[in-house]
């Protein structure tokens, strides 16, 4: 118990330092949905008010390039108004009675790490967690190789990508048609990397306390069509997406049309939730989910490159600042032809040819730990303590010498706390 | 059984932990910069150490100072002990900082301060902090110079950790490197840095009208703090300001340090209002137009200086003691050498 205190403590204690209205509104809404889901089971009245409330402020924040409406962000809070609404789904329907430790409660909402880039946690699943805690050897050892793991996909990998797509973005006139689609390939690796990188941190330091959270990525390009990538990628949002929007929607209960829309819905709602300059990326994505296995074919990685140009391209939407740049960016690459400029450009597009060797290398480790994913994990368990401590310091080494951080460098900030 | 499993098992992961902290420190020493035979400005700090001890005027300033005044000539003309704590643009703050890290080692009688750096209010490059305190070794004034002197993009852990900062050179490691992977090499004659070269003043830039000539509260309280650190170990502060053409130094800032030696007794010599009785030529005594003088007007300088100092502050003239007469002796054979190549 004294331990789950002082995690709370110091979580709250670090989301103070981004500042205190964000403390007052994380508090608040704790202590709200606490007491709401308390009185749940005799007053179901109360859900819609509250849930209205959350939803209509996050929408109010996203919403904000379009009303102009202004209203500050706290950290996390698309991560925290969503684990809202399904704690209190779930009481509402009955799928586990309310929670009455506090502690508990505020634990698994205010839990700092997942609040900066989720995984988007169910209450029961992290209830479960907290309950089974144990901090032990291969725990740590295991946790804190996955937290350097992630600081090399972040700091090595993602930010190496992050430098060209920069340089490529920044001028969107002057960088059409070849330089365009290497943008949007490398982008995909940018905001993997990235974004599977921060939450490896999550769950390795989470793993080092003894804290088993949900996956949030397996893999997903190596999925063979957009919608198998969306149940890879992002996983505990695309769960929530279908337990919370898609299913009480009818899901896939009232006909083929029924099911096109309930999914184009969802995909817009997962655009608005990133942002409104997102509603058209979900719209795109939505129709690719709707088409099924239909541009499958029996060449595995025929479909697995398909799909990652597909979903590149639609990163599009991420990568320049407002639609029609991004519109025009996509439109280029059926108009412009220039792969050799781009080939002779390569080295002056922010990575010198060492860089560019160790990115290219690391793009191969992260491809064979994809690709073997459980089997190095196993590896890795069964080696001595002494050999553990030997991969961790290794590998941290590589992050200290061949990550862009510092100076010159902004890439450590993250890309996906920002939603 | 178990035990000596146990033990196996803590002492091999020991061993490990050994083997990657010399890793760190290794990679470490190999991609931070030598300053051996490029950017030599930065290891003037470092040479201090194996030099530290037995001076009776220490300099403290930036270019102006290393640039300009040679305490081999002091030494040749009055038997003046002198030693220059000058780096690249050298703020108010790491004068100090740098001071007091100097009476650690000795007790001069006389510290040289330039005060072309009063007009500098705030950090101005990260560049330039690295040049000064990445070789200076651990200490409190350590601590304080990076506090003081740090930009807002630099954090206090990339000092401590290198690094932090110079990881990004593996791609760009030269032969220096390897070569002076486990030693350094000086190039300084006692802070000083040698430049024959001859490269005339011409056209000065444009003298900029300047919104506000007044130096900065942080430059006084600095100043006031050095002042009080001579105080305190019983050293003359004397104030200079050394005779390079440009940057301007304007007639407002010249007033501000006459009023304030005035105020506090101090000694404030400007070589800009000299140049003449000092015999400088600027068509053949600079190395760089002007900024700083080269080995032909720094030595006319130190020369000129030596006087002063010799006369006004009771130095002692060691070229009678034998001791410390050999060792200038060889240092003075070395700065020849090296003047005549």
């Amino acid at each position: 118990m004294a331990m789950e205190v002082l995690i709370l403590l110091a979580g709250l204690l670090i989301y103070a330092g981004y500042g205190i209205y964000g403390l007052c509104w994380l508090g608040a809404a704790a202590i709200v949905t606490f007491l709401a889901g308390l009185a749940l089971p005799k007053r179901k009245w109360l859900f819609w008010p509250v849930i209205i409330v959350n939803a209509g402020l996050l929408a109010v924040i996203r919403l904000q390039p379009v009303t102009g409406v202004g209203i500050a962000a706290p950290l996390g809070v698309s991560y925290f108004t969503l684990q809202i609404i399904s704690y209190l789904a779930d009481v509402r329907r009955g799928k586990y009675p309310p929670e009455k430790n506090p502690l508990t409660f505020a634990l698994y909402l205010t839990y700092f790490p997942h609040l900066l880039l989720g995984p988007i946690e169910s209450f029961d699943h992290m209830k479960k967690a907290l309950g089974e805690r144990k901090i032990t050897w291969d725990g740590l050892s295991a946790g804190a190789l996955r937290a350097v793991w992630g600081a090399f996909k972040m700091l090595v990998i993602s930010a190496s990508a992050g430098v060209v797509v920069g340089a490529i973005s920044a001028s969107p006139e002057k960088y059409q048609g070849a330089y365009a689609l290497f943008a949007m390939l490398l982008y995909s690796i940018e905001l993997y990397g990235d974004f599977s990188g921060g939450i490896d941190i999550v769950l390795g330091v989470s793993q080092m306390l003894g804290l088993g959270l949900s996956e949030n990525f397996d893999a997903p390009y190596f999925s063979q069509t957009v919608a198998e990538f969306w149940r890879r990628w992002h996983m505990t949002l695309g769960d929530w997406l279908k337990n919370y929007i898609y299913i009480p929607l009818g899901g896939n209960r009232k006909g083929k049309a029924r099911r096109v829309l309930n999914l184009i819905v969802t995909f817009l709602i997962s655009g608005l939730w990133h942002g409104v300059h997102y509603i058209l990326w979900g719209l795109f994505n939505g129709i690719l989910v709707s088409l099924g296995n239909c541009l499958k074919t029996k060449y595995k990685t025929l479909n697995r490159a398909v799909t990652y140009l597909l979903i590149s391209i639609l990163w599009s939407f991420f990568i320049w600042p407002d639609t029609m740049t991004a519109l025009k960016s996509i439109a280029s690459l059926f108009t412009t032809f220039n792969y050799g400029a781009l080939a002779a450009d390569i080295l002056s597009l922010g990575l010198n040819a060492g860089e560019w060797i160790v990115f290219l290398c690391s793009l191969i480790i992260l491809w064979m730990n994809d690709w073997k994913k459980d089997r190095l994990a196993v590896a890795f368990a069964g080696f001595s303590p002494a050999a553990r401590v030997a991969v961790i310091g290794a590998l941290g080494l590589l992050v200290l010498v061949f990550g862009m951080y510092g100076i010159g460098f902004e890439a450590e900030q993250f890309i996906y706390s920002s939603f | 059984m178990e035990r000596p499993n146990k033990f196996k098992t803590v002492l091999s992961v020991f061993m490990v932990l050994l083997v990657l902290i010399a890793a760190f420190l290794l990679l470490t020493r190999l991609l931070e910069p030598k300053y051996a035979e490029t950017l030599t400005e930065g290891s003037m700090i470092s040479q201090y150490y194996e030099e530290a001890g037995g001076h009776e005027v220490i300099f403290i300033g930036d270019c102006e100072v290393y640039a300009n005044f040679s305490p081999m000539e002091l030494y040749r003309q009055a038997g003046i002990t002198a030693y220059v704590r000058g780096t690249p643009q050298q703020l108010l703050w790491q004068s100090y900082y740098i001071l007091e890290e100097t009476f650690t080692y000795e007790t001069p009688k006389v510290v040289v301060l330039n005060v072309n750096a009063m007009r500098y209010s705030e950090p101005v490059n990260e560049a330039y902090n690295r040049l000064t305190i990445d070789n200076m070794r651990w200490s409190a004034s350590k601590v304080g110079i990076i506090q003081a002197s740090m930009t807002q993009e630099e954090t206090f852990w990339s000092y401590v950790f290198p690094i932090l900062r110079y990881h990004s050179r593996f791609d760009e490691l030269t032969k220096e490197d390897f070569a002076y992977f486990f030693q350094n090499k000086y190039s300084t004659y006692n802070g000083y840095q040698m430049n024959k070269a001859v490269n005339p003043v011409g056209t000065l830039p444009t003298k900029r009208v300047l919104s506000d000539y007044q130096f900065g509260d942080i430059c006084y309280e600095y100043l006031d703090r050095i002042r009080e650190l001579c105080e305190e170990n019983g050293a003359s502060l004397v104030l200079i300001k050394a005779p390079s053409v440009y940057p301007y130094w304007y007639d407002e800032y010249d007033e501000q340090m006459e009023e304030y030696a005035a105020q506090y007794g101090l000694d404030f010599y400007n070589f800009l209002d000299v140049t003449e009785e000092i015999g400088i030529d600027y068509s053949t005594d600079t190395y760089d137009e002007g900024l700083h003088l080269n080995l032909s007007g720094a030595t006319k300088l130190s020369v000129y200086f030596a006087d002063i100092l010799s006369q006004e502050y009771g130095l002692t003239d060691y070229r009678e003691d034998e001791e410390i007469s050999a060792v200038y002796n060889e240092k003075l054979a070395a700065y020849d050498a090296a003047a005549a190549e």
